[in-house]
C-alpha cells in the first residue's frame, strides 16, 4: 500500500522516535495490557459472540478512515487485493460444510425410517430439522448465542454478577482454546512448507512437547512461577524441536525423505509414550497418565470457569507474528524461503542447504511442540494415554488453507478451532459424532489442494496470475 | 537431498566398497558382538531353550549359550566375508540370513530356561505379517507405477470398517471381504483421481485419505452401524486344509489359518509374477521409472497409473478386512493402529519388491509376535536388571526403517519417476 501522503503519518512519526523510547513505550504497553488482559479477553469474547455487530462497527470505522483519507478508491484496491485470494478458500470451506450437511442427512436413521413408512414429506422435514439442529448446535458451540450474550450482558450491567456472562461466552472461549494448538501446529507445517519440507510428524512432536513440558511441570515443585513456567515451555519446545531435527539432520546428511522419517518418528514416539505413561511416569497403577503439574507451571487462565482461555492463546498469536517476522524480515527466513523455492539456486548462491533444512525442522518441531506444551500446561495439566487429538494432521490443512502465511494460518486455525469447539457441542446436543468435522476438514484440504474443482463447480475464471503455490514436496522417496 | 548425492558422486570410493557397505558391515559386527555379550553375561553354561510342539512334544532343545556364541561368530564371519570377498547377489541373501538368525538368537535367549511352542510362534508371525504383506503389495502397485502412497493405513482402515458393514448386512463374511476390497479400491481411486487428474501433491492427497478414514469410519460406525445393530458380523474361523494340515510342524503353521492368510499367500505369488514376468508388469514399472519412454512406446501412462493404484487399493482393502473379520469380529476405532505405516516401512525395507517386502513383513511380524510373548515371559535385561518393555520391540520396525531410508544399511532404490505427475507433451 503505497503511502501517497507527504505529511508524516502516525507510523512514520513513531518510527522516527529513538529505539529506547519505542522499547520503553512497548514495555509500558505490554504491562498495561497484561494488567487489563482479563477485561481485554472478555471484550474479545463478547465481540466474537456478537460478530455481526462487531463487523458493522469495523465497517463504520473503515468508513471513517476512508473519509479522513479522502475517498474509497485506495481502499477498494486494497480490499480487492486482500479479498481476491480469499474467494477460493471461502468457497472451499462452504462447499465442505455443504457436503458435510449432505453426509449428515444421508446418514440419519430417522429419515430412512420415515421414508420406509412412505411419508416422504415428513422425511424431508425430519432431515432438514435434524440438520438445522445439528448445525445450530455447531454454531452455538463455536460462537455462542448472541441473544444469550446480550441478555447476560444486560444482567451484568444490572448488577447480577458476571457468572451468566461467562457461561454465555463459553462458545467463543472454547473456540479460542481449540485454536491454540491449531495455530502452533499450523505454523509448524507452514514453516516447513516454506522451506520445501513436509513435516508430517507434527502429531509426534506435539506429544514430545506435551510430555516434556508436563514432566518439567511436575518435577520442579518449589520453583517460583517466573522460572518454572518459562522453563517448562522452553524445554518442551526444544525437546520437540530436537525430535524433529533428527529428520532434518537425516535429510541433510543422507537425503532420507522427511515424510518417511517423520512418520516413523511419530510411531516411535507413540510407543515410547505408551511405555512411559503406563510405566515409569504413571501416577497410579492402571491410570496410564502422569501426575498433575504443580501450580507454578500452570499457563494461567484469564477468567473463571467455564471460560478456559489461557495465556497460550497470546503465545500462539505471538508465535504467528514472530514466524512472520522470521520468514519475511530476517536473513535466515530469506535463506529458508530460497531453499524452498529452489534448492539449487540457494546452493549456488552460497547458502548452506543442509544447515537450513536442519534449522527449519528444528523450528517447525519446536512450534509443533508448543501446541503440546500449551495443551499440557494450559488445559489438561497432565498427559494421558491417547493424547493424540489429530491436531498434527489437521495442521496440514491449515497450512494449505493459509497458503503457508503465518497470518493466514492463524485465521484458518481460528476457523478450525470454531469447528472443533462446535463439534463438541453438536455431539452433546444433537448426538452427531464429532468426527463429522474431520470429514469436513479432509474435504477442505481436497478443495484447497485442487482449486480446479472449486473453479469448475462455481464456474470461476482461472486467475490471471497464479498465486504462490506451495512447493512441490514429493520429489520421490529416498534421495 | 541433492547434496548427499553430489558428495557421494564426487568422493572416490574404494572398488566394491561404498560407505553404506562399511556401515552395514560395522552394524553386523556390532550385532554379532551383542550376541556374544548376551551369551557371556546373561546365560549359564547349562541352560537350554526348549522348543515344543502341540502334538509332537519337545522338538529340540538348544543350549542357549552355545547357540548365542555360534550365531555371534556367524555374524562376525559374515562381516568378514563382506569385507574381503566380492559378493554379487549373494549379498542380499547374506543380509537377510543375518537378520533372521539374529532374530532367532533373540528368541533363544528369551526362551532360555523354559520352553516355547515354536510352530505356534511361527504361525503368529505369519498371521501378524499378513496385513503387512497385503499393505506392502498395495504400496508396490502404487509406487512402482509412480504414485506415492502414504494412505495404505487409510485404505486398510476403510477396509476394516467396510468388512464389518458388508459382512453383517449380507450376513456373509465373504461379502465383507469383497466389500472391503471394493471400498479400498474406491479410496485408491480417489487418491489416483486427485493426484493424476488434479495433480494434487501425492502426499497431501494421501493425507486426505488418512484423515477421511480416521474420521469417516468412526463417524459412520457411531451413526450408522451401531444404531442399526450391524456392528458384530463375527470373525472368520480357522480353515483347515485337509491332508496338508496334518503334516507335522509345517501343517499347523501354513495350512490351518484364517482365509486372509491364504489370500495373502496366493496374492503374493500372483503379484510377484504379474509385476516381474508379464508385459503388463513391465509397462507398469516403466511408468514409474521413465514415463516419457513408456509413453513413447505407446503405454498410456496415466491410465496405467489409475489401474495400478486401484488394484493396490483392492489389495489393501483385503488387508483391512483381516483386522476386523480375522481378529475380533467387530469394528473398533482406529483398529489398524498404524500397521499401514509399518507396511509402508516394510515396503521400503523390502526395496519395492513383493518378496523382499514379505520377508520384511515376516521380520516385523516376528517382532510383533515376540512382544506378545514377552509380556508373558518378561525377560530381564542383563547389567541393568530391568525387564524389556514390549513397546521397545514394537518400535523396531520404525527405527529399522529410518536406518534403511537413511542409507545406513543396504541401498534402497525407489522408482525414479515417483511422485511426479505425468503430462503428455
Amino acid at each position: 500500500m503505497a503511502e501517497k501522503e507527504t505529511t508524516p503519518g502516525l507510523v512514520q512519526r513513531i518510527a522516527a522516535l529513538p529505539l529506547w523510547v519505542r522499547l520503553a513505550a512497548l514495555t509500558v504497553l505490554v504491562i498495561l495490557a497484561t494488567l487489563v488482559s482479563k477485561w481485554l479477553v472478555l471484550v474479545l469474547l463478547i465481540a466474537l459472540g456478537l460478530w455481526p455487530l462487531t463487523l458493522l462497527l469495523g465497517l463504520g470505522l473503515l468508513a471513517l478512515i476512508a473519509r479522513r483519507r479522502g475517498g474509497w478508491s485506495w481502499m477498494k484496491g486494497w480490499l480487492a487485493s486482500r479479498l481476491g485470494g480469499l474467494l477460493v478458500p471461502a468457497l472451499a470451506v462452504l462447499t465442505a460444510l455443504i457436503i458435510g450437511a449432505l453426509v449428515l442427512m444421508f446418514t440419519d436413521q430417522a429419515v430412512y425410517e420415515a421414508i420406509a413408512d412412505g411419508q416422504i414429506g415428513e422425511a424431508l422435514g425430519l432431515a432438514f430439522g435434524n440438520l438445522a439442529r445439528a448445525y445450530g448446535a455447531l454454531y452455538e458451540g463455536a460462537l455462542g448465542s448472541p441473544f444469550k450474550i446480550l441478555e447476560a450482558l444486560g444482567r451484568w450491567m444490572g448488577g447480577e454478577g458476571i457468572r451468566p456472562l461467562l457461561s454465555a461466552v463459553r462458545g467463543p472461549s472454547d473456540s479460542l482454546v481449540q485454536s491454540v494448538p491449531y495455530i502452533f501446529a499450523g505454523l509448524a507445517v507452514a514453516l516447513g512448507f516454506r522451506a520445501g519440507l513436509f513435516n508430517i510428524g507434527a502429531e509426534g512432536q506435539i506429544g514430545m512437547g506435551w510430555l516434556v513440558a508436563v514432566v518439567v511441570g511436575f518435577s520442579f515443585a518449589g520453583l517460583p512461577a517466573v522460572i518454572h513456567l518459562p522453563l517448562a515451555i522452553l524445554l518442551g519446545a526444544v525437546a520437540a524441536g530436537l525430535w524433529a531435527a533428527i529428520a532434518g539432520f537425516l535429510k541433510a546428511r543422507t537425503g532420507a525423505h522427511e515424510v518417511i522419517t517423520t512418520i516413523m518418528l511419530n510411531y516411535v514416539l507413540f510407543r515410547l509414550s505408551e511405555w512411559l505413561l503406563c510405566g515409569p511416569l504413571e501416577e497410579a497403577q492402571g491410570t496410564c497418565r502422569t501426575q498433575d503439574i504443580v501450580q507454578s507451571a500452570y499457563l494461567p487462565r484469564f477468567l473463571d470457569h467455564p471460560v478456559t482461555v489461557h495465556w497460550g492463546f497470546v503465545l500462539a498469536l505471538l508465535a504467528a507474528v514472530l514466524t512472520s517476522w522470521f520468514l519475511f524480515r530476517t536473513k535466515w527466513g530469506f535463506e529458508l524461503r530460497t531453499v524452498g523455492a529452489n534448492p539449487d539456486a540457494a546452493r549456488y548462491s552460497g547458502m548452506s542447504v543442509g544447515r537450513t533444512v536442519v534449522l527449519t525442522m528444528f523450528l517447525s518441531g519446536a512450534l509443533a511442540g508448543m501446541a503440546g506444551v500449551s495443551q499440557g500446561l494450559g488445559i489438561t495439566r497432565n498427559i494421558a494415554l491417547g493424547f493424540q487429538a489429530g491436531y498434527g494432521f489437521d495442521a496440514i490443512a491449515l497450512a494449505l488453507l493459509g497458503k503457508s502465511r503465518p497470518l493466514g494460518v492463524t485465521a484458518a486455525s481460528l476457523l478450525f478451532g470454531m469447528l472443533r469447539a462446535g463439534a463438541a457441542r453438536m455431539q452433546s446436543v444433537a448426538g452427531v459424532p464429532t468426527e463429522i468435522v474431520q470429514i469436513v476438514q479432509a474435504l477442505v484440504i481436497v478443495f484447497i489442494a485442487a482449486p480446479e474443482i472449486i473453479r469448475i463447480v462455481y464456474r470461476l475464471r482461472k486467475p490471471k496470475e497464479e498465486e504462490v503455490e506451495v512447493a512441490v514436496f514429493s520429489r520421490g522417496w529416498g534421495a | 537431498m541433492m547434496t548427499a548425492q553430489a558428495e557421494a558422486a564426487t568422493t572416490p570410493e574404494a572398488p566394491g566398497m561404498s560407505r553404506a557397505d562399511v556401515l552395514v558391515t560395522a552394524l553386523i559386527v556390532l550385532v554379532g558382538g551383542l550376541c556374544l555379550l548376551l551369551g557371556a553375561v546373561s546365560t549359564e553354561a547349562g541352560e537350554v531353550a526348549q522348543f515344543t510342539d502341540r502334538t509332537l512334544g519337545t522338538l529340540f532343545s538348544l543350549p542357549t549359550q552355545i547357540t548365542l556364541y555360534v550365531i555371534g561368530v556367524f555374524c562376525l564371519f559374515a562381516a568378514g566375508v563382506r569385507l574381503f570377498v566380492k559378493l554379487g547377489s549373494v549379498r542380499t541373501v547374506l543380509n537377510w540370513s543375518v537378520a533372521f538368525l539374529v532374530a532367532f538368537a533373540f528368541l533363544v535367549w528369551i526362551t532360555s530356561g523354559s520352553s516355547l511352542n515354536l510352530p505356534g510362534m511361527l504361525q503368529a508371525t505369519l498371521v501378524a505379517a499378513t496385513p503387512l504383506t497385503l499393505g506392502v503389495m498395495c504400496g508396490i502397485f502404487c509406487e512402482r507405477s509412480g504414485i506415492i502412497n502414504i494412505a495404505i493405513e487409510g485404505m486398510m482402515l476403510w477396509g476394516a470398517f467396510t468388512a464389518v458393514a458388508f459382512g453383517s448386512t449380507f450376513d456373509n463374511l465373504w461379502m465383507g471381504v469383497l466389500g472391503a476390497s471394493l471400498v479400498g479400491g474406491l479410496m485408491a481411486g480417489l487418491h489416483a483421481w486427485l493426484s493424476i487428474r488434479y495433480k494434487v501433491d501425492q502426499i497431501i492427497s494421501g493425507t486426505v485419505i488418512n484423515i477421511l478414514a480416521a474420521g469417516g469410519t468412526r463417524f459412520l460406525n457411531l451413526r450408522v452401524l451401531e444404531p442399526a445393530g450391524l456392528s458384530t458380523p463375527g470373525a472368520f474361523n480357522l480353515v483347515r486344509i485337509p491332508l496338508l494340515a496334518d503334516i507335522p510342524i509345517i501343517g499347523p503353521i501354513l495350512f490351518e489359518n484364517q482365509p486372509t492368510v491364504y489370500i495373502m499367500l496366493i496374492l503374493l505369488v500372483l503379484v510377484n509374477y504379474v509385476i516381474f514376468k508379464t508385459p503388463w508388469g513391465l509397462r507398469m514399472r516403466a511408468c514409474g521409472e521413465h514415463p516419457r519412454a513408456a509413453d513413447t512406446v505407446g503405454v498410456q501412462v496415466n491410465r496405467m497409473r489409475y489401474i495400478a493404484v486401484i488394484v493396490g487399493g483392492l489389495i489393501a482393502g483385503i488387508g483391512g478386512a483381516y483386522f476386523s473379520l480375522g481378529q475380533v469380529g467387530t469394528f473398533e476405532d482406529n483398529m489398524t493402529r498404524g500397521q499401514g505405516f509399518v507396511a509402508l516401512a516394510a515396503m521400503i525395507f523390502g526395496n519395492w519388491n513383493p518378496i523382499g517386502g514379505f520377508l520384511a513383513a515376516l521380520l516385523f511380524g516376528f517382532a510383533d509376535a515376540l512382544q506378545v510373548k514377552m509380556q508373558i515371559i518378561q525377560p530381564v535385561l542383563p547389567i541393568i536388571n530391568q525387564p524389556i518393555p514390549p513397546e521397545f520391540l514394537q518400535m523396531a520396525p520404525y527405527i529399522l526403517t529410518i536406518i534403511v531410508v537413511a542409507g545406513f544399511v543396504g541401498r534402497t532404490r525407489p522408482p525414479a519417476a515417483e511422485g511426479k505427475p505425468y503430462e503428455k507433451q
